[in-house]
């Protein structure tokens, strides 16, 4: 006779479901308190208010350049990672995962430090005619920063998925490594490096800390929320706030809907 | 030719070690070994996927140890396939075609048309290695590898399979090693085997050579010889001038109780005694025949594996199996106690 499969005892199963329950309620609560309640406003405001509008739009345009910056930069070094054994291979992995680790105007000081016009690279940039600090270039950089990370481990996990032997059945049939890359490995690979690619940009869309330091003018969304709150109060904050968490919503519906899509395929 | 020279490299925590032998352009290889031996290892080698260490890789006199897969003219096809999955069969069997007419051909003769409007994903085991066969076989290649092939088709398949590929390699003057762990389809297919154990080549020859004379006992006991007896070797000295040939010795092997007479290039000393079941007749009586070894005993075991029947004998506490037809069998009525005579001719004792 087939034994039935063990599951947890029912108790326990209530109690995990309790706990997981009241964790999914803490970290949904307030999104969704917050889109309530200023959505319908937020909408509202992005026909009447120039500098929301404005906001919105650079916080797409910065989040957008930073990945792809981002995608063309570290998918090579992401694909490194993941197939290649070399020595400092486990430094380099924890180095790109500093920007994960430090708290994020910390991280908008580091970039000071170093973009800034008092510092070399600042001061060349500075010198050909390149403002870094204080402009679009430094919301990028500063988006970059924080996002890229993300982007590395997601695009490294995405090629650790893809067999090697594809690629090696794909030299095989006579394909030159970056034909294997781009014809077999890519397209295996895709939807995992688009996923990244999703996460790397709403992280970039939500970043505050880093940003207000590196260039507090021409605001971003998450900087214009916090000059709203600081200057006006919660409820001029609270429409611009809602408009942000919409505009992150978006990539998580997209990649939501991938992964649908790719469900229904298979 | 291909010619592996003292080859060493290392896969993950594997590794192959000092791995030579030579297979002649156009001859069919079998690489034999247990699972964990190295033969898909081996293989990835030649394709130049896993690199080199130390030793040469000679293919048609060149070395070609730096030279890149694509380069190489090879196909290979593992055992799992390695369809890829983005691309439907059809798009599958062209990626590396040579041409229209040979990718055709291929199709046409391993039956794969039917497949042809299938998505990959809704391929069997047995489906997929026969796509994956079409796709290597399509580049035409001069030196094919094949990693357990045929191990996921049915046995009708398997044997069209086996022909058709056999045919090819025939026809197109293709250099083939194959890793099988089927002994029946090594000697079925190979003018080489290669006999591959802990990363190192045990031994290498003809199959019937390597299945009538194995280098090791080991070597015996994993090409699944029956009768493998330790014992000591010694000069027969007594042995009739007729049953020796050039550079031949006759040898009397002890073990236990018994003495088994063998004419070969042998030396004296401690060793095995190696002798196939399918060389061990048996006989209700002493009826004469020309063989050197002939014992007394009784049936012990009959076991029948369809056409073939293996019957072991005790002969003075040692058992000697021989494989029968299941007919002979059937018609001397062996059966559990039964006395016979086991006889086995001097030159079908290989002392290792």
């Amino acid at each position: 006779m087939m034994r039935a499969p063990r599951t947890f005892p029912p108790l326990l199963s209530v109690i995990a479901g309790l706990v997981a329950s009241l964790l999914l309620v803490f970290l949904a609560a307030p999104i969704i308190e917050l889109v309530g309640a200023g959505g319908g406003e937020g909408l509202r405001r992005l026909g009447s208010d120039a500098e929301l509008r404005g906001a919105l739009a650079l916080t797409a345009f910065c989040a957008t350049a930073a990945t792809v910056i981002g995608v063309l930069c570290a998918t090579p070094l992401a694909y490194l990672l993941a197939r290649r054994e070399f020595p400092g291979r486990a430094v380099l992995s924890a180095v790109l995962d500093l920007p994960l680790l430090i708290p994020h105007p910390v991280a908008g000081i580091a970039l000071l430090l170093v973009l800034g016009r008092e510092s070399a690279l600042g001061g060349a940039a500075l010198a050909a005619g390149i403002r870094i600090v204080g402009t679009p270039l430094g919301i990028i950089a500063a988006m970059l920063f924080v996002s890229a990370p993300l982007f590395v481990s997601g695009a490294r996990e995405a090629f650790a998925r893809v067999d090697p032997r594809f690629e090696g059945v794909a030299r095989t049939l006579g394909d030159t490594p970056w034909r294997a890359f781009h014809r077999v490995t890519l397209p295996l690979a895709g939807r995992g490096l688009l996923a990244a690619a999703v996460v790397m940009w709403a992280r970039a869309v939500s970043e505050f800390g880093a940003i207000v330091i590196l260039t507090y003018n021409p605001k971003v969304v998450s900087v214009l929320s916090y000059d709203r709150f600081t200057s006006y109060g919660l409820r001029e904050a609270l429409p611009v706030a809602a408009a942000l968490a919409l505009l992150a919503l978006v990539p998580l519906t997209v990649l939501r809907a991938l992964r649908v899509d790719r469900r229904e395929e298979m | 030719m291909i010619h592996l020279d003292r080859v060493s490299a290392t896969k993950g925590r594997f590794r192959l070690a000092e791995v030579s032998f030579a297979l002649e352009v156009g001859a069919y290889g079998v690489v034999i070994g247990p699972a964990g031996s190295g033969k898909t290892t081996l293989l990835e080698v030649l394709a130049g996927l896993v690199p080199v260490q130390g030793g040469r890789v000679l293919l048609d006199g060149v070395e070609r140890r730096w030279m890149p897969p694509e380069s190489r003219d090879i196909g290979l096809v593992y055992q799992q396939a390695y369809l890829f999955p983005h691309l439907s069969v059809a798009q599958n069997v062209a990626y590396g075609a040579r041409d229209i007419a040979t990718q055709q051909e291929v199709i046409e003769r391993l039956g794969v048309t039917p497949l042809l409007a299938r998505d990959v994903a809704g391929l069997s085991g047995g489906e997929r290695q026969l796509v994956a066969l079409a796709r290597a076989l399509a580049r035409r290649p001069r030196l094919l590898l094949l990693d357990e092939p045929f191990s996921a088709l049915d046995p009708r398949r398997r044997g069209l399979v086996r022909r058709e590929v056999r045919d090819l390699h025939r026809a197109w003057g293709l250099t083939t090693l194959q890793v099988t762990h089927d002994f029946a389809e090594a000697g079925l297919l190979g003018d080489q085997a290669i006999l591959l154990d802990a990363g190192q080549v045990l031994q290498s020859g003809p199959p019937a050579e390597v299945f009538r004379k194995p280098a090791s006992p080991y070597v015996a006991e994993f090409l699944g010889a029956e009768n493998v007896f330790a014992g000591t070797a010694r000069p027969w000295t007594a042995a009739p001038d007729d049953a020796i040939g050039e550079r031949q010795q006759a040898m009397a092997f002890e073990t236990g109780t018994l003495t088994f007479y063998a004419v070969g290039d042998f030396a004296a000393g401690a060793g095995h005694a190696v002798i196939r079941a399918e060389e061990v007749t048996v006989a209700r009586d002493q009826t004469y025949d020309s063989a050197r070894n002939r014992f007394s005993g009784r049936v012990v075991e009959v076991a029948t594996l369809g056409a073939l029947t293996r019957v072991t004998v005790d002969v003075r506490d040692t058992p000697i199996v021989a494989a029968v037809s299941t007919q002979s069998a059937r018609d001397l009525a062996l059966a559990p106690g039964l006395a016979v005579v086991v006889s086995f001719k001097a030159m079908a004792v290989h002392l290792c």
